[in-house]
């Protein structure tokens, strides 16, 4: 069997990347999957986008448009983000 | 110019971007894609009407289209041609120096020295004048002083990535040597001994402005990966803080990090700086962190867009480096004046704040999420004269030491044994205590005579059933290297004994990892022991000063003001760690401490 390659957009190992390690996936064509090198994490291509997704469950914030920076000593406020503006 | 927004916009033609060339092997075609990507750059700044900063690289200097498209629009558009120390590696390069090593900071000084000769003499024979700005991920200070001493033209320079350390090398499954953590997140002038430090006088003014690479995210920088958050969208692709909706990638939190560096002029007199320079390997045709190239290419122009609006609408000035380094210079006119950022988290959801605080004497943050703990602190009044590179003590790690950090050395939270570096309170009443660490609260700034005041929001602490209201402000001295903390009690306590320790756990280092400690010395007024790993202490009533002295950093540390017992602790094995610390009791009022770092030779 070959040797595995680099996926199309050298995906990350999502279950690195929760621990905050950049560490690119290989292909095994012959399993069909995604492997990390360092980890355990193995996976198709849909498993790592389902995983990325959820890899963002900490920044409750991604969506939200800063509208006030406020007083020092009072939150910051926020409003959902319209698409397509800055 | 008051509270405008000022940018730089920094691009450099690489001929072998280090990343282009491990996705698409070398050759022509990398040196052709990387062309194209410095055109896409410009032209999306200019598109928007934003001049820039063109770093020519050691490469391009081969490349008489690079210098001709240079040349030219420096005369359309006003930018400012420069030259990176960036960029180095190139067939001309490796096979001139036989070496595979590509950061400037890390060659010997001889070699430092012929580099820089040779990429100023080559850019001389090109352009036909030496040029105002330099650039690298780091600069060290005999890199600086050498460029200033031979090519005094030069008046900026990217200097630091901010943060760029321990935490860069894990992220990058732990290959990626730039060690460069504690120096300032803002553009500062360069003292002459160590980079990191702010000059103090015009004698230790290394003669640049020094900027940082990228404006990155005061919090989430301090715990997390430093490329996935900073003003570089594809830091922020790389980061994942986009999300698809119809069709379309949104990116709000690069411009909510955009406005929030905005927002930094109000503790800064008005003054406030942005940066973006993104390398073309960024931005290859093949795609990146998962990210599509389109994506990629969305995302500078969007980023080059909003700069572009903002400067529109009248709150932002674009300047090259050099014209930044002259209106810097203009406006800095006190060499201690400290940089600030109250920031606040923009991206998690938490309502967290720091203050970031940096002059010549010292850099700290206090966290007001810990009741306003100094959780960060590095001691630049010793100005250690660090060299780096090959020959040296320090071959890769560059990072300015720290005495406090806490997510390398613990903080409040520890596992069962030991302590964590930190500077806090405990408060104890009717034998219970409480750690104002596990207060969360906000503060308010204030510029007063001679330095900066942060006063937080009364927290109360509820021990033995009792509750007592306590309001903390911290005062910093600025360009003293004195931070003056109060703590006091807002309601009536009916009389009852509250006791006050004031104390700092510190260590000393770069990494996470304690080196030997058995240099310290510990003291109370007269009274010292030398450390040795014993936990022992000294205590003493009523006394001047509790002390360390770190000969490993040329600094001494100092604690006084209110106290019935000052006390000085050392460690053990399992937790290499000294505590200074002040008790006070009272059934009213307040207490008043003092903390200063000093030069210990």
């Amino acid at each position: 069997m070959a040797q595995a390659t680099k996926g199309k957009l050298n995906y990350r190992c999502p279950s690195c990347f929760m621990r905050d390690i950049d560490i690119d996936m290989f292909y095994d064509e012959g399993r069909k999957e995604y492997y990390c090198l360092r980890c355990n994490f193995t996976g198709s291509e849909a498993d790592v986008l389902r995983l990325n997704e959820a890899a963002r469950f900490r920044y409750r914030y991604m969506r939200m448009r800063v509208t006030d920076f406020g007083a020092d000593n009072e939150p910051i406020q926020f409003a959902p983000h319209k698409g397509g503006e800055p | 110019m008051k509270d405008k927004l000022i940018v730089n916009i920094i691009h450099r033609p690489e001929l072998s971007p280090e990343y282009a060339e491990k996705a698409l092997g070398k050759g022509e075609g990398v040196r052709d894609e990387s062309l194209d990507i410095f055109r896409f750059q410009q032209d999306c700044a200019h598109k928007y009407g934003l001049k820039t900063t063109i770093q020519i690289t050691y490469a391009s200097l081969f490349s008489d289209v690079i210098i001709d498209l240079a040349k030219k629009e420096h005369e359309e558009y006003g930018d400012e041609i420069g030259l990176s120390l960036l960029g180095l590696p190139c067939p001309e390069f490796k096979a001139k120096y036989h070496t595979e090593d590509f950061c400037i900071w890390m060659f010997d000084e001889a070699r430092k020295a012929e580099i820089v000769d040779d990429v100023f003499g080559k850019f001389y024979e090109k352009f036909g004048f030496y040029p105002e700005s330099t650039s690298s991920y780091f600069l060290d200070a005999f890199t600086i002083n050498y460029i200033k001493e031979h090519y005094p033209t030069v008046k900026c320079a990217v200097a630091t990535c901010w943060e760029e350390g321990p935490k860069a090398y894990h992220t990058c499954n732990n290959s990626w040597y730039t060690f460069m953590d504690g120096g300032p997140w803002n553009p500062w002038i360069p003292s002459k001994v160590n980079s990191h430090c702010p000059a103090k006088d015009a004698a230790d003014d290394s003669g640049i402005v020094a900027i940082p690479h990228l404006s990155r995210d005061l919090m989430a920088c301090f715990d997390g990966n430093g490329s996935n958050f900073g003003t570089h969208p594809q830091n922020v692709l790389r980061g994942m803080i986009y999300y698809n909706e119809e069709g379309e990638y949104e990116y709000p939190y690069l411009y909510n990090l955009i406005d929030q560096y905005h927002h930094l002029a109000k503790y800064n007199d008005g003054y406030s700086y942005n940066m973006m320079f993104v390398g073309p390997g960024w931005l290859n045709r093949r795609g990146r962190w998962e990210a599509p190239y389109e994506l990629l290419a969305k995302s500078y122009d969007d980023g080059m867009r909003y700069y572009g609006r903002l400067k529109e609408e009248g709150r932002l000035v674009d300047m090259t480096m050099s014209e930044f380094a002259d209106h810097y210079r203009a406006i800095h006119t006190d060499y201690n004046r400290g940089e600030c950022a109250l920031w606040k988290d923009i991206l998690y959801g938490n309502n967290k704040e720091y203050f970031w605080y940096a002059d010549p004497a010292m850099r700290t943050c206090l966290d007001f999420n810990q009741g306003g703990a100094m959780i960060d602190l590095r001691p630049y009044v010793a100005r250690i004269p660090q060299k780096t590179g090959i020959g040296t003590e320090n071959v890769y790690d560059a990072s300015y030491p720290y005495l406090i950090q806490i997510n390398y050395r613990a903080g409040f939270f520890t596992h069962y044994a030991g302590a964590g570096t930190i500077k806090s309170c405990k408060v104890t009443c009717r034998g219970e205590s409480a750690d104002l660490c596990l207060c969360r609260t906000m503060a308010v700034y204030e510029k007063v005579e001679g330095g900066v005041r942060l006063t937080a929001d009364p927290v109360t602490v509820t021990l033995g059933g009792l509750d007592v209201v306590i309001r903390s402000t911290f005062t910093i001295l600025e360009g003293e290297g004195v931070v003056v903390t109060e703590r006091e009690i807002l309601n009536d306590v009916g009389g009852e004994e509250v006791c006050f320790e004031e104390y700092f756990t510190g260590a000393f280092g770069t990494t996470e990892y304690q080196a030997d400690m058995s240099r310290l010395t510990l003291s109370v007024d007269e009274d010292s022991m030398t450390y040795g790993y014993l936990g022992r202490k000294i205590e003493k009533e009523n006394a001047a000063a509790a002390r360390v002295v770190i000969p490993d950093v040329l600094t001494a540390v100092e604690m006084g003001g209110d106290n019935d017992l000052a006390l000085v602790e050392e460690g053990i094995a399992f937790s290499p760690v000294y505590h200074l610390a002040l008790r006070k009791t009272i059934t009213k009022g307040g207490v008043k401490t003092w903390l200063k770092l000093q030069k210990a030779n």
